[in-house]
């Protein structure tokens, strides 16, 4: 019998699945079309492939792990629960005001975001809490009657509570949801303090709105996919969902808690990617998953980077989340003159659908995909196992189109488009990596997506990325990930106490909130019912200098919490190492401490691949062929991906197509193959 | 253009990463927290002729575009690699730098030896010395007491430091560390940019990158000039105060006439009031300035969104501002808050563009940034403790086919807020709310509502200070016959329950249970309300914005049980149209109609026109003692013939001494 694991990762275009097999450590990969009405339905539209096709019997897979966009597109949809939001009184606005920001100040019809709750529908209650946690003013039950009576009156589905400094006591707010319990207990109900218990409460009551918000729905798929998922195919292992936090949790917690699932899509890409360059023997990594409509970035530093400023549509949240930075559009991105003779490229994207021309879906203009179709580098005919079929001369026909306006040949024109796209990424990508301290000369950049392998070695070469490596799935790095992912739940605590005073009894609450979230994690741990090989808690505390309004998330694992300098040592060298100095003598502010809760899932061994034997590359498996690149016609080698060996090496222009994408090797790079089939790319020489 | 329109994309785009990448550089290796917090710094890459062809379009305080560096460059005979420039200075700079908390620094950059462009950024410092720590006083009456300024010298020279200016620079703040760690940012951005091009150099070789950045400038001109030349040529007068309270003077009136002629545009300012003794001033050395320009560059980002940000946008424009007027203060002139000024600047420009580009500009937004700080005495150490509480901005205009946007501007719409939970936990307060004013200016796109903040103090020693104030007395006008906004206010509540008005906040202090409101001021409406849907009026009701007896008296809208009565609705609608004053382009309000009925604008105009003829230090006290006595005892009888004399009058009395004593009465 085998033993067998199943990732899935629901994508716009795309459901991908990534079966790998325990044993021998292959993974076996599938794109099977999204049905956005019925997510479900694909994830059961691919099953039913994989089963068909003889890959998988239903009882060998012990694990099933998949990431769903459900939740965050019902929210950028607005197509979520009638919900209404409690509030303390005085604080009507607060999710409208939110942080005073506007998206776009230069434009006279830009919009503050559209608060999910409308303010018809936020009930002031009368009910006070104090800061240091006392309430001066409880929640009752003839006041809960009335409110009762007017949530009935105002059709509510879902409530949110969001009441002044419940991270420090939730008291009212429990009492809210005990009297609605009694009252109405139809509602879905989600309180701020329960869903992210930190202090900053427009934050905090956005978090528990969008659970509300998304709650029910949430809630109804996945029971139904667990049933399904039972019944239809008699599956038994337990179905995991993968977070934002690049960690994953049962079903049941999902339902629950299905605002961790927001931005778990891009966050399982980047556990995937961590998880596949560290067997290649790499650590720091710049991963760049370009699609059909997106391009996200994330840095790995042994493990993805978390952010606790993240965002969904525009949305903060403030929860901790893999630190994935959206820069612009995909593969669809259209092509275009405007009306002083300049070609552009996006922002419009033909997304999924119509496509690129290439697809002949019924699109005509011309997209970055379509370009790279007529330089050569994407050849005709199949791709994604027959899903798409590429056709050339409608992709020459596109592009014609332009070239006749710019007076160039059409392949100047489709090169045009790329290099454009190109500057395109480098004018978000480059100010990125200054952001977040990334010097890109230690780095390597890992592409994946549909378009990443494609692309990512120009982007590589403009910037001056000397190592690429992309991995033997790139296009299923998602659902690589949901396979490999721990169990992981973040809890907060919020201390805001300055370290310079009175600091044994700081280092005393530090201590106290520690053990306790640990406890409460670990109960957690054992809630879900799952088996580990290990578990493990993580420390980590928000510091800043007094007086200052942003701090840095510092690394306490291993630090000694007896005394402040410890601690004060550990935020002074995570401050250096990312602003080059520190301040020896300021006083420092305590805000938050947090735990990871994490449960060790056994990780697999990924198949080493043959070592080539006999006739090297390129004399075996390779077809030459003519491609436009750098201004010219020229020959790159062409190779299947399956015919790749460990210790092949070639140098670029070369083209590597397999089945979920193709890559592009440009003139300037000598690729490697490593054990585990990774294209290892690498710069000859400065250019 | 003749350069490879392709080649003219590629570099256009990577050029915006370069000066994005300094301003992340700024932000993480800036020191003050200012510099992090309001992102008020930034980046740009300049012409050997100063003007501005890469600009960043997410990061820094995104609104120095169209500054102008020639005046700074030509300060220096020439330039070697490794030169880093630093300056202040609003009177060598020229209307580069504004005011004198605003580091600049720029670096020239070199291909072969040869000089191809400037790479330039600045930081605003918490403090560069004066009269108040962080350097801006509102009260401050000249230069000096705003902080040291530095002309434009060589930091670096030829990579270098010269330490001895190093030495003067940081012996005259308050904060030498913070500020030279925020140098260091802005020193270190440069040379990223400097890297940066260089790679460009070796990828396209300097003649093309030259090339480029004219024909980015070029580009960026040819869509300007695509913009404006679809509008209608001609003459569009408009003005708009600033309350005189906070100047220490009579309201100060900033007039316009815009002239566009082809794609041409000239902003006439002649005719704007005397500069002021307080920081408000705006030296632009009667150049095209970037605040000056504002509302243009924004109409033109809005009408194009797709325009490159360059100096080329801001070429078709130019400006006439006279001289020693608060916008062409004369060199001593303070100008700590000069951005007050700026905003009613963009009013007025917006006011005049709404006359050119009808159904394109939105009623005017609340025109103001009020900032409140509470200090307290920490009982331990008797040192003061400082904390900022929430930016109060207010709402802006309605706009053609939208609503205002309620709480938030345009203008101030980058500052963050605070959360309320921070705030009662940090300082001695009690927020009793912060929540959205539930009035809002009535239009077919109603104006945005202004933001209202209650407190109570909970410490004897707290105190309140503020600036920033404006729209308390006079509305931001409302367009196509939306109505005029909200004023903004501030009360106190007595422990009684007793309301009582209080002027704008400069320094409060409350008595035990006293409780402090502040509204800012909501922006005007755009449009007929009898127009509004009904729906959007039925909607208001619900969300708590407009009554039902508002309903009914300024949209005609009759709800009844909770929906709209539509029969009725039409009926009333009907009957108000034919009963109602003739519909007005601009709602002034009735504040504005009060207060010209006393001051016509031909009086004003008038005054001006022989305060022009006085020495620019004299204008302020000579335009105090006429308005004082026109707004006493009425404009009649004072002609020019009249007011010459006066003034005449003046100058000799303030001349010519009392001799002997007089007589004091003592009570």
């Amino acid at each position: 019998m085998a033993r067998l694991r199943l990732g899935v990762d629901i994508g716009g275009t795309f459901t991908d699945f990534a079966l790998l097999d325990e044993t021998t450590g292959r993974v076996t990969a599938l794109k099977y079309p999204s049905n956005r009405a019925r997510p479900a339905a694909s994830v059961r539209g691919g099953l039913s492939e994989i089963i068909a096709a003889g890959h998988a019997t239903p009882k060998d897979i012990l694990y099933f792990s998949h990431g769903t966009t459900l939740a965050v597109n019902t929210i950028l949809e607005y197509n979520g629960a009638r919900t209404a939001l409690l509030v303390t009184k005085g604080m009507r606005d607060l999710l409208y005001i939110g942080r005073h920001r506007l998206p776009d100040i230069f434009n006279f019809f830009t919009d503050m975001p559209a608060p999910l709750v409308r303010r018809a529908h936020v009930v002031e209650v009368p009910e006070r809490s104090l800061a240091d946690g006392s309430v001066a003013i409880p929640v009752n039950r003839v006041m809960m009657e009335k409110i009762t009576e007017r949530l009935r009156a105002l059709e509510i589905e879902a409530v949110a509570v969001g009441f002044l400094h419940s991270y420090r006591n939730p008291a009212n707010e429990v009492a809210v949801r005990d009297f609605l319990a009694e009252l109405a207990p139809d509602l879905y109900v989600s309180l701020s303090s329960e869903v992210w218990p930190q202090m900053r409460e427009f934050e905090r009551t956005l978090a528990g709105t969008m659970n509300a918000y998304v709650g029910r729905r949430m809630q109804t798929y996945f029971g139904d996919l667990e049933t399904g998922l039972r019944e239809e195919f008699g599956l038994n292992a337990p179905v995991l969902s993968t977070k934002s936090n690049g960690g994953v949790m049962t079903a049941n917690e999902a339902a629950l808690r299905p605002i961790e699932t927001l931005m778990s899509g891009p966050a399982a890409g980047a556990i995937g990617a961590a998880f596949v360059a560290r067997s290649a023997g790499f650590s720091q990594l710049i991963t760049i998953d370009i699609g059909g409509t997106s391009a996200d970035v994330a840095i790995i530093d042994g493990e993805p980077r978390y952010s606790t400023e993240n965002q969904v549509g525009s949305f903060p949240v403030i929860m901790p989340a893999v630190d994935v930075t959206s820069i612009g559009a995909g593969g669809g991105s259209i092509a275009w003159i405007d009306s002083f003779g300049v070609l552009k490229v996006g922002p419009r994207s033909a997304g999924a659908n119509p496509g690129p021309a290439a697809y002949g879906l019924g699109g005509s203009e011309p997209t970055l995909t379509d370009a790279f179709v007529v330089l050569g580098i994407i050849e005709a005919g199949e791709f994604a196992g027959g899903r798409i079929v590429i056709n050339r001369d409608l992709a020459h026909d596109a592009v014609a189109a332009l070239a006749t306006r710019l007076s160039f040949s059409v392949e100047e024109t489709a090169e045009a488009i790329v290099r454009i796209a190109t500057s395109h990424i480098y004018s978000a990508l480059v100010p990125l990596l200054a952001r977040k301290g990334v010097d890109y000369e230690s780095y390597a950049l890992l592409p994946f997506g549909g378009a990443g392998p494609m692309h990512g070695l120009l982007v590589a070469r403009d910037i001056g990325i000397r190592k690429v490596i992309v991995p033997l799935h790139p296009g299923i790095l998602c659902a690589t990930g949901a396979l490999v992912a721990d169990v992981r739940r973040d809890f907060v605590r919020t201390i805001h106490r300055r370290l310079d005073e009175n600091s044994g009894e700081v280092m005393r609450l530090v201590r106290t909130a520690f053990e306790e979230l640990e406890s409460e994690g670990a109960a957690w741990l054992k809630g879900q019912r799952l088996t580990f090989a290990s578990e493990r808690f993580s420390r980590r505390a928000d510091i800043r200098y007094l007086g200052q309004s942003f701090e840095i998330s510092v690394d306490l694992d291993g630090v000694d919490l007896d005394g402040a300098e410890p601690l004060a040592a550990a935020f002074r060298r995570e401050y250096t190492a990312i602003y080059g100095y520190a301040d020896s003598a300021a006083s420092l502010e305590i805000r938050e401490v947090r735990i990871v809760a994490i449960g060790e899932t056994p990780k697999p061994r990924l198949e080493t691949l043959p070592a080539a034997s006999g006739k090297p590359l390129p004399d075996r498996a390779v077809v030459e062929k003519r491609i436009y690149h750098d201004g010219a016609f020229c020959t790159a080698r062409f190779v299947d991906r399956e015919h790749i060996r460990q210790g092949d090496s070639f140098p670029g222009p070369a083209v590597i197509a397999q089945y979920d994408t193709t890559t592009f090797v440009p003139a300037g790079y000598v690729i490697t193959i490593d054990t585990y089939g990774n294209l290892i790319a690498e710069a000859q020489s400065e250019h | 253009m003749s350069i490879d329109k392709v080649l003219l994309e590629i570099l256009g785009n990577r050029f915006t990463g370069i000066v994005e990448e300094m301003g992340y550089v700024i932000h993480r290796a800036a020191f003050t927290t200012f510099v992090k917090e309001t992102w008020d710094f930034d980046s740009g890459l300049i012409t050997r002729d100063g003007e501005v062809f890469a600009y960043p379009r997410n990061i820094g305080v995104t609104n120095m575009l169209s500054m102008n560096m020639k005046a700074a460059i030509d300060c220096f005979d020439s330039y070697e690699p490794g030169d880093v420039v630093i300056t202040n200075d609003p009177i060598h700079a020229r209307g580069m730098a504004t005011h004198l908390p605003d580091y600049m620094m720029f670096r020239p950059i070199f291909a072969d030896g040869r000089l191809i462009c400037f790479a330039w950024c600045f930081v605003h410092s918490s403090d560069v010395g004066g009269i108040v720590p962080g350097s801006i006083a509102p009260h401050a009456s000249d230069r000096f007491q705003e902080g040291v300024v530095i002309p434009p010298v060589k930091l670096f020279k030829a990579g270098e430091l010269d330490a001895e200016m190093r030495r003067l620079i940081l012996a005259n703040c308050r904060i030498p560390t913070q500020n030279w760690g925020d140098i260091s940012a802005l020193t270190a951005a440069l040379a990223t940019a400097d890297r940066r091009m260089g790679d460009c150099f070796a990828q396209y070789g300097a003649d093309k990158i030259e090339e480029a950045i004219g024909a980015l400038l070029n580009y960026g001109e040819a869509r300007a000039r695509a913009v404006i030349a679809e509008l209608p040529d001609g003459r569009f007068a408009f003005s708009d105060y600033l309350e005189g309270d906070l100047l220490k003077t009579h309201n100060v009136r900033i007039k316009l006439v815009l002239e566009k002629f082809g794609s041409d545009i000239l902003l006439d300012f002649s005719g704007t009031d005397p500069q002021v003794n307080a920081a408000f001033n705006l030296p632009t050395h009667g150049m095209v300035n970037q605040f000056l320009v504002l509302g243009i560059v924004n109409f033109l980002r809005t009408s194009d969104p797709g325009i490159p940000f360059n100096r080329g946008m801001v070429r078709p424009i130019k400006v006439k501002t006279p001289e020693g007027s608060i916008l062409n203060p004369t060199r001593f002139a303070a100008t700590g808050i000069r951005y007050t000024t700026a905003l009613r600047v963009s009013d007025v420009v917006m006011g005049a563009l709404s006359q050119m580009a009808p159904n394109r500009i939105p009623a005017a937004g609340s025109g103001q940034m009020g900032l409140l700080t509470l200090s307290d005495l920490e009982p331990d150490t008797g040192n003061f403790v400082v904390h900022v509480l929430e930016p109060l901005q207010g709402g802006s205009g309605g706009r053609p086919g939208r609503d205002g946007i309620d709480g938030v501007n345009f203008s101030g719409g980058a500052l963050r807020n605070a959360p309320i939970e921070a705030l009662e936990l940090d300082a001695p307060i009690f927020v009793n709310g912060y929540r959205l004013n539930d009035e809002v200016a009535p239009g077919r796109w109603r104006g945005g509502s202004g933001v209202l903040f209650e407190c109570q103090l909970l410490s004897p020693h707290a105190q309140i200070s503020s600036r920033g104030w404006d729209r308390f007395q006079i509305r931001p006008w409302g367009r196509e016959g939306g109505e005029a906004g909200t004023l903004g206010s501030t009360a106190i509540i007595e422990a009684s329950g007793h309301e009582r008005p209080i002027e704008k906040i400069e320094v409060l202090r409350l008595s035990p249970g006293e409780t402090v409101r502040v509204i800012s001021p909501g922006g005007g409406g755009y449009g007929d309300p009898l127009e509004r849907e009904t729906a959007a009026v039925l909607e208001d009701v619900e969300d708590g914005f407009v009554t039902i007896a508002e309903a009914r008296e300024s949209y005609g809208v009759v709800i009844v049980k909770g929906r709209v009565d539509e029969v009725a609705t039409e009926k009333l609608r009907k009957t108000m149209v034919t009963n109602r004053m003739p519909r007005v382009e601009f709602g002034y309000g009735q504040e504005r109609k009060d207060y010209e009925a006393k001051m016509p604008e031909q009086f004003q105009d008038l005054v001006n026109k022989i305060l022009a003829d006085e020495p620019a230090s004299s204008r302020l006290y000579l335009r105090d003692v006429i308005y004082r006595r026109a707004l006493g005892e009425g404009t009649a009888g004072l002609d020019e013939i009249a007011l010459r004399k006066l003034t005449s009058d003046l100058g000799e009395a303030t001349r010519r001494p009392i001799f002997g004593w007089p007589d004091r009465k003592v009570a």
